[in-house]
């Protein structure tokens, strides 16, 4: 390699090349799409099986009889709305009619299975009304 | 008042105008009059800001729900503290804290370095004014505390959210503040150094202390919101790679890596570019970190909105830096290039410069991963838009957090410049063997090789390293001055504080991964319906279920659950693990964790549901391994980060004209007496089956918040909150007193003469001498520290030397440069 800067540029060429290959092998196992609860709702179809981070508003009041851990409710945004359950013990304190949560887990045909569920923080910094 | 406000604010950003224009003329037209008039007027601006953050605070105290920003994150309920802290409590007030602390911070490095780096502090002032300058803009533009309702004013304040009325949520933002804004003062330095073309080592020693002091509050920053998170929300773990928890992170990888890359251009003039780009980048991610947390443009847990105008003035300031900043380094090149090449692989330098590109490669991947649902939506349109995880994060930072522990315990057994294959051998032999030693030792153990047992084996082999240079440095320093190991220590620490304080910085960082590494044997249970008496195994702990009982204090409702630990055999003690429901935010139950702490592992419990009825709980057990060695890992930080910091000679004077051995007896005492001390603090006994009084009447409850507990351990707790037998008798009295139809007065009046003095009330009464008492402190305070400042800035400087002659610059840089070349070789 005659070039100094050449042989920089190759390597780094090289490297960077390597990292974003391992990245994007890495990240499809864990990527998750983001949608709300309207977008999804349009078609679920294309939805099923996929894994998602459903964002949407708790409609109603939650379901939770049970052994205690069994949650079943239902999320909306705009129009739409969508079954969901989650069975766990980590279920926010701020969860309850109205709140904004974050569900990750699958879309079935029966609903919407979460794995964890996640409400937003009281909020602190909101843009000035 | 609020117009007051307003007003400082637009002169403020006036004032920094004028500081900007006048700093940049003088320093091109060598006019020293217009210097000082830079200064000056960046001083104003500092005095202006305080002016503008005491109206602010005031109008919080006052409770003046005229000013929205006050409205709305503060009541009248809420406890004095809370309300102060309400200043960074909503976007409007913390950008103008970030205001008033860069103003602060920044006329205070203007004022010690004025002497020594002439050339360089108009540059400082000019771009210290610039940032300034923004924030201020964003305010008076878009986000003004000050702004007032135009029409009817809300009779009460919304107030802070219970969850947030925490000592930790109160105090994590400005640790952070201290340590984001802290990084703005190195980077004026290095842009300065640039501007001006004085790119040898002075610019790096004005900013090293600054940047250890930022780098420092970062860290306390960063591992006060993991152990709120620990501690506070319950879901048992203490990092999740939210934005918001990464914004915080990037700066500081950043700025670890100059810390370290530094000591390569102070010895070898090398990693030049590398120097100035790590500066820029560390204030450049500072910005970046306010911006993701600010402008929604990344969905996040903490619930930042969406602001596209915010968003698009950060983006506008963002590349304008980026490009101004690494345009200078272009420009500047020619004076950055090193003259010294890499010697050899198997070096010092080598191994720093494997530091920074791992660290570098960290803060672009977790910069990358966060942002990727932005990327991703922007190359894939609206539908693409794909998160991450945190296991996505866990999976590529544990390498990445091996490789640095790797390095820190390699760098020190490197020898500069090249390292010989006896040299080799005589500096790794003992660490290699306690890292395969203990490799093998957990191996055999059962715990598992990746990545806690690799992680053990290093730890193992770092703390061999860091002991070794210890020892070795202690034995020489020992025959060369006959006395004993120990005063050999002390002083081989007093002698190289920034070495050996950095070595004991390395032991907090390698406890803190043995944290880190007892992550990987975490195990949870989540038990529904548990009856009274049934019990739960969750090795090794056995957790039994006594009962669960509701209680009421007045301000809140809590349901308490009852539970048993034994471990072996043996109790280990009773815990209360609750969920409380406040007074108005009945739907909005906080989490209150229960948890036995030790140094092998915590038992983490969470009372998750329950059914009163049936007295049927659902509990969630944790056991977290290790856990508790991160925070004290993080407390040994903190002390090394103090001894590196420590002037050249302070420690001097005390060895020079003192034997030797008093220094170390002295020390030894100290210990001693404060080890003493600590242990003689009781043990705060919580009451188990203390039946909270309700107060009945407003007069009980106001009583109940007025008077404080004097168990002497609860840390002053009102006696509507200590849970202790002593307020519990306390209240009783206060009931027993009311309901004898005595008044507010009265009662108070019998408190203060049953307990002697005025201590036994949560505020002092409100007359003429109190008033002073109750200022008396701040006065004082703040008088403490003008004249431990001035003291400090009289004794640290140097005899006036006259100016010398101004020479042709060009010749002085290179004649600066070798003599910073022979210097080096010196030491």
């Amino acid at each position: 390699m005659p070039n100094r800067w050449l042989r920089v540029l190759v390597s780094a060429g090289v490297i960077i090349g390597a990292v974003a290959l391992l990245f994007f092998a890495t990240v499809q196992k864990d990527a998750q799409y983001y949608k709300h609860v309207d977008e999804v709702m349009a078609s679920p179809q294309q939805w099923y099986g996929k894994s998602l981070q459903l964002h949407g508003f708790v409609d109603g009041e939650p379901d939770h009889t049970g052994d205690g851990l069994d949650y079943h409710f239902k999320i909306k945004n705009g129009d739409a709305v969508v079954n969901a359950s989650y069975y766990g013990a980590d279920m926010p304190d701020t969860f309850k009619n109205g709140s904004e949560v974050v569900l990750t887990g699958r879309l079935t045909p029966d609903g919407f299975r979460a794995d964890s569920v996640m409400a937003k923080c009281p909020s602190k910094y909101t843009p000035s009304k | 008042m609020s117009s007051i406000g307003l007003f400082l604010i637009l002169a403020a950003f006036v004032t920094a105008s004028g500081a900007f224009a006048a700093s940049i003329a003088g320093a091109r037209r060598r006019r020293n009059s217009l210097i000082d008039g830079g200064i000056g007027l960046f001083h104003v601006v500092t005095a202006m800001m305080l002016a503008a953050s005491a109206i602010i605070v005031h109008a919080f105290v006052v409770s003046d729900y005229r000013i929205k920003y006050v409205q709305h994150y503060s009541d009248d309920t809420q406890p004095l503290f809370y309300k102060l802290a309400s200043y960074w409590g909503g976007l409007d007030g913390s950008i103008m804290f970030w205001v008033t602390l860069l103003s602060i911070f920044g006329s205070f490095a203007v004022y010690i370095n004025r002497e020594r780096y002439r050339l360089l502090i108009p540059w400082v002032v000019a771009v210290i004014s610039v940032v300034e300058m923004f924030f201020l803009f964003l305010m008076v533009i878009h986000n003004n505390p000050f702004d007032t309702f135009l029409t009817a004013v809300p009779a009460t304040g919304k107030g802070l959210n219970p969850l947030l009325q925490n000592f930790y949520m109160a105090i994590h933002p400005p640790m952070l503040y201290l340590g984001f804004v802290g990084m703005t003062i190195p980077y004026a330095f290095g842009m300065a150094a640039l501007a001006t073309g004085q790119l040898d080592d002075s610019w790096l020693r004005a900013v090293r202390r600054w940047t250890m002091v930022a780098w420092l509050f970062l860290t306390v920053g960063l591992a006060l919101g993991a152990l709120w998170a620990y501690e506070e929300l319950g879901w048992g773990g203490y990092w999740g790679w939210d934005p918001v928890e990464n914004a915080g992170l990037l700066p500081w990888f950043t700025a670890t890596a100059f810390l370290h890359s530094v000591m390569v251009q102070e010895r070898r003039s090398m990693l030049k570019i590398w120097n100035v780009s790590l500066v820029i980048l560390s204030f450049f991610l500072t910005i970046f970190g306010t911006f993701m947390t600010r402008s929604g443009v990344v969905q996040s847990m903490h619930a930042f909105g969406e602001d596209r105008a915010l968003a698009m003035m950060f983006t506008a300031f963002m590349v304008t830096t980026l490009t101004i900043s690494f345009g200078l380094v272009i420009y500047r090149m020619p004076l950055l290039r090193s003259r010294n090449e890499l010697d050899s692989w198997i070096s010092r330098e080598a191994a720093f410069l494997a530091n920074n590109w791992v660290l570098l490669f960290g803060a672009f991947f977790v910069l990358f991963a966060t942002m990727f649902p932005t990327l991703s939506e922007a190359i894939r349109g609206h539908d693409g838009r794909l998160t991450v995880g945190a296991s996505f994060f866990d999976r590529w930072m544990t390498p990445v957090g091996l490789a640095l522990l790797f390095l820190t315990g390699v760098g020190p057994l490197l020898a500069w410049r090249r390292a010989t294959i006896s040299n080799l051998r005589l500096q790794f032999l003992w660490p290699t063997v306690a890292g395969v030693v203990t490799g093998a030792a957990v191996r055999l153990a059962g715990i598992h090789f990746w990545s806690s047992g690799l992680c053990f084996a290093l730890c193992a082999f770092v703390t061999g390293t860091i002991v070794q240079e210890f020892w070795r440095g202690a034995r020489v320093r020992q025959t060369a001055t006959h006395t004993d190991l120990f005063t050999a220590l002390v002083g081989l620490l007093a002698r190289s504080k920034r070495r050996y304080g950095g070595y004991i910085i390395h032991i907090g960082i390698v406890l803190a991964f043995l944290g880190f590494a007892g992550n990987g044997s975490k195990r949870e249970e989540d038990v529904p319906n548990l009856r009274p008496g049934q019990q739960v195994v969750v090795a090794p702990y056995t957790v039994r279920y006594v009962s669960l009982s509701v209680t009421d204090d007045g301000q809140k409702q809590m349901v308490t659950a009852h539970i048993e630990a034994l471990r072996d055999g043996k109790t280990v003690g009773s815990f209360y693990p609750a969920k409380w429901f406040y007074r108005n935010h009945e739907s909005e139950p906080t989490t209150e964790v229960a948890m036995h702490r030790g140094l092998g592992d915590d038992l983490y419990l969470v009372l998750t549901a329950y059914s009163v009825e049936a007295q049927t709980a659902v509990l969630k057990i944790v056991i977290n391994p290790l856990v508790n060695w991160i925070w004290m890992g993080v407390g040994v930080i903190i002390f090394g980060t103090f001894i590196a910091l420590l002037p050249e000679r302070s420690l001097a004077f005390a060895t020079n004209r003192v034997p030797e051995g008093v220094v170390t007896t002295g020390l030894i005492l100290l210990i001693l007496i404060g080890g003493a001390a600590t242990s003689l603090q009781a043990q705060h006994i919580e009451a188990a089956q203390t039946v909270l009084i309700t107060p009945k009447t407003p007069l009980e409850r106001d009583l109940q918040n007025s008077i404080i507990c004097m168990c002497g351990t609860c840390g002053r707790k009102r006696v509507g909150e200590c849970t202790c037998e002593v307020a519990a008798g306390m209240r009783e009295e206060i009931a027993k007193l009311t309901a004898a139809g005595k008044s507010r007065d009265e009662i108070i009046a019998y408190f203060i003469s049953k307990y002697g003095s005025q201590e036994v009330l949560s505020e002092p009464l409100d007359s003429g001498f109190n008033r002073i008492a109750w200022l008396l402190p701040y006065v004082v305070g703040v008088a403490g520290i003008g004249v431990v400042v001035g003291a400090a800035v009289r004794w640290s400087r140097h005899p006036h030397t006259p100016e010398p002659p101004p020479a042709d610059p060009a010749a002085n840089a290179a004649l600066r440069e070798k003599l910073d070349d022979e210097l080096r070789d010196l030491d």
